[in-house]
């Protein structure tokens, strides 16, 4: 009978150890182990050599010391960096709040029916198929200061009697990268919002219709409330891309005239790549990041709620 | 799987080939192939590459590629180029420097040999031997490849920036050729601006154009960033100021507006459109009329940078060829930077340049090249004038990122838009002074 006993026990522990090892859980971990790998290796060791670097006074080609937080502390200081962190917040609320009006607009329209529907609907995404950098530098030679192809159409409608100084003039010229950044991110905001509306059922518009809801009211107290959601992703997304944008100022104005359009990314990269300084190069990349924590754990959280 | 037996049964059948037989020939002759390829590139001939920018004149590419494959040839050394854009060669060295591994030349731009001497190689020993042979380096080449006592680059070229100017425009207003002085370059530029002619040198983000204009402009008034010792920040002077106030002039005076928005590029075009008379560039533009406007060609012509009180200066981008640390062929990269430099192989590639380069050393000042046409002058007689950004103190890696930073430039700039000459010094000081205090 004990032995029985004991037997039976063995073979429990068995199974037990069996059973833990046919378990759902650890499959899961086996099979995603690969996805994890690749994380680990692609997006955490980069991310942390960066975090590394920026705490350090590296510049090429030579190891540099640990300095902790000081390059961050020389930025703040700074008066070329003021600048920088002050043009990335215009340029990217500018864009953003552009981009979230107008996708709105456009992603209204093109929900209603009109003839060749689909065919505009995919048209609209040209701006941003087409690569960044090729599509920027026509908007150079639109811009240019002598050809530029805007201001003899607007001279020639006589809108303007002087040429804009498009990319040469400190206002100007961020308005120009505003232009570009917010044609080419546009499609984006259009198609997300109106991916967003198709999926809002007709049968809440026919109640509101039935309460007597004029358009604007319908759409403040139906589209706008069901959009939140989609909205709230479109727009996290744009903003962290606007903020890392690199190509469209680096191309039309190279952070210029007097440094009026310098943001992260171009600053980074002249610091470290021209200037060989690594070390502060990173910091200034990174110098967003804690606050785009924040935002992204908000907003997240916020999605998750509703 | 099914499709694959089948297959192969039915070469079973066919041929008389077993799967295994199969596999085994396939497996050997792959063997056989890779061997071969691993014989022929690791043992029998040694490669050496070098990491480059394609030249504005790709017929001096031509050449180099064309060096290249005779050097193979007759020396068994396998000499590969690859080439990528201005813009990226300062990223693609970084890359080289902070992984360890890439080509084993690399032609460095500017002053790349001072920030990048701890990753590069002695090289005294080739340009003393070049010195020996071809009567000396000039006094840019020191700056430009010496670190402290040590060679870390050999200097292979600069790009002279000259004065391109229209002849019939100025002959126009009775001049027989360019003003010498900056200032009565400024007395030439209102009269032409009032004929509708501008002058034009780019206020804005030209690393090239709008530097090179503005650092000599700068040491001719006798200002400077910093002192001797390259650490003290002397940028504020009076004549810095002086200088300041000149460039205001011959802003308000003598150019349009479009200058605050020109980067490398756009002073070639609105020259070869005829809506600027005088820019400071290299030749480039006078060889791109050959094709796209003969006409022009022949109204255009060069002249030396002008002279100011302390004299004249140029800054012209020089090029340097450096080797890696890590290279495993070094004594063959040397060789074979040697050979490049010397008169034959050196003479037919500057020669086909037209201008656009000249060469370090003494014995290039009087290449058959210059005497090909007249307007080579100015650029012959460049390298002489020519400094390096941080004047008087060493290259660094503080006037470099000043550089980079448009520190210089963006002081005349505020100027031009018209910020008074004491405040415009203090913003550049205080920025140099920001740049120079670090470690």
């Amino acid at each position: 009978m004990k032995a029985f006993v004991a037997q039976s026990g063995k073979k429990a522990k068995k199974q037990l150890a069996l059973s833990f090892l046919k378990s759902e859980a650890l499959t899961g971990y086996f099979l995603i182990s690969p996805a994890l790998f690749l994380l680990l290796v692609l997006l955490a060791y980069p991310f942390f050599l960066a975090l590394y670097i920026s705490c350090s006074d590296r510049v090429l080609g030579e190891p540099g010391k640990f300095i902790l937080l000081g390059n961050f502390f020389k930025l703040f200081r700074d008066t070329y960096f003021r600048q920088t962190v002050w043009n990335s917040f215009v340029y990217t609320l500018t864009t953003v709040s552009l981009k979230l009006v107008l996708g709105m607009a456009l992603a209204l329209l093109l929900n209603q029916d009109f003839p060749c529907r689909n065919i505009i609907r995919g048209a609209l995404l040209l701006p941003w198929i087409v690569p960044t950098s090729l599509s920027v530098l026509t908007w150079l030679w639109m811009f240019d200061s002598l050809f530029s192809v805007i201001n003899y159409i607007l001279q020639s409608l006589g809108i303007i009697s002087k040429k804009i100084p498009w990319l040469g003039d400190p206002f100007w010229a961020m308005v120009s990268v505003i232009i570009v950044n917010t044609w080419r991110g546009l499609p984006f905001f259009a198609v997300s919002i109106l991916a967003g509306l198709m999926a809002i059922p007709k049968e809440l518009y026919e109640a509101a219709e039935v309460d007597g809801a004029l358009a604007v009211r319908k759409f403040w107290h139906v589209t706008l409330p069901l959009l939140q959601p989609v909205i709230a992703v479109v727009v996290l997304f744009s903003t962290i891309w606007t903020f890392a944008d690199f190509q469209i100022v680096y191309i039309l104005t190279h952070g210029g005239p007097l440094n009026a359009t310098q943001i992260f990314a171009t600053m980074a990269y002249d610091v470290a790549l021209v200037a060989g300084r690594i070390g502060e190069g990173a910091a200034i990349s990174l110098f967003l990041f804690p606050a785009l924590l924040v935002v992204i754990i908000l907003i997240l959280r916020y999605l998750r709620q509703e | 799987m099914k499709k694959e037996e089948i297959k192969i049964s039915s070469l079973d059948k066919g041929k008389g080939m077993s799967r295994r037989k199969f596999l085994a020939l396939t497996a050997s002759t792959t063997a056989a192939l890779s061997f071969g390829t691993f014989l022929r590139s690791g043992l029998g001939a040694t490669k050496v590459s070098l990491l480059t920018w394609p030249n504005t004149l790709s017929a001096m590419d031509d050449v180099l590629r064309e060096q290249a494959r005779e050097y193979s040839k007759i020396k068994g050394v396998e000499i590969s180029i690859e080439f990528v854009s201005y813009n990226d060669l300062p990223t693609k060295t970084a890359a080289a420097v902070e992984s360890g591994a890439g080509p084993d030349i690399v032609c460095l731009v500017g002053d790349g040999a001072h920030l990048h001497a701890k990753s590069l190689v002695d090289v005294s020993d080739v340009a003393n031997t070049l010195a020996k042979e071809l009567k000396g380096w000039t006094n840019i080449a020191k700056d430009v490849g010496m670190v402290g006592k040590t060679w870390r680059a050999i200097p292979w070229a600069i790009c002279p920036q000259v004065i391109n100017y229209r002849i019939d425009w100025l002959k126009e207003l009775g001049y027989q050729k360019f003003p010498d002085t900056y200032e009565d370059m400024l007395t030439l530029a209102k009269k032409l601006k009032d004929k509708g002619h501008p002058v034009g040198f780019a206020l804005g983000r030209a690393l090239g154009d709008a530097n090179q204009f503005h650092y000599p402009l700068l040491w001719a008034f006798g200002g400077a960033e910093c002192k001797k010792d390259g650490k003290t920040v002397a940028i504020n002077s009076p004549e810095t100021a002086k200088a300041i106030d000149y460039r205001r002039e011959l802003h308000k005076l003598g150019e349009s507006d479009d200058v605050y928005a020109w980067d490398d590029a756009a002073n070639n075009r609105a020259f070869m459109a005829e809506a600027i008379s005088v820019t400071l560039n290299a030749t480039s533009i006078y060889w791109a009329m050959k094709k796209n406007a003969p006409h022009l060609r022949e109204v255009t012509d060069h002249a030396l940078a002008p002279r100011g009180p302390a004299g004249r200066f140029s800054y012209s981008t020089p090029f340097s060829l450096g080797i890696f640390k890590f290279s495993k062929v070094q004594k063959e990269a040397k060789a074979f930077i040697k050979w490049l430099l010397e008169p034959k192989q050196y003479s037919a590639w500057m020669g086909v340049g037209e201008g656009m380069m000249a060469g370090l050393l003494n014995f290039y000042e009087d290449d058959p090249v210059w005497k090909k046409d007249p307007k080579f002058e100015a650029s012959r007689l460049t390298p002489k004038y020519c400094r390096l950004p941080g004047y008087p103190g060493p290259p660094s890696r503080h006037a470099a990122e000043a550089m980079v930073k448009y520190v210089i430039v963006n002081m005349f700039a505020r100027a031009c838009k018209g910020m008074s000459t004491a405040e415009t010094i203090k913003i550049a000081e205080a920025e140099l002074k920001e740049i120079y205090g670090k470690a």
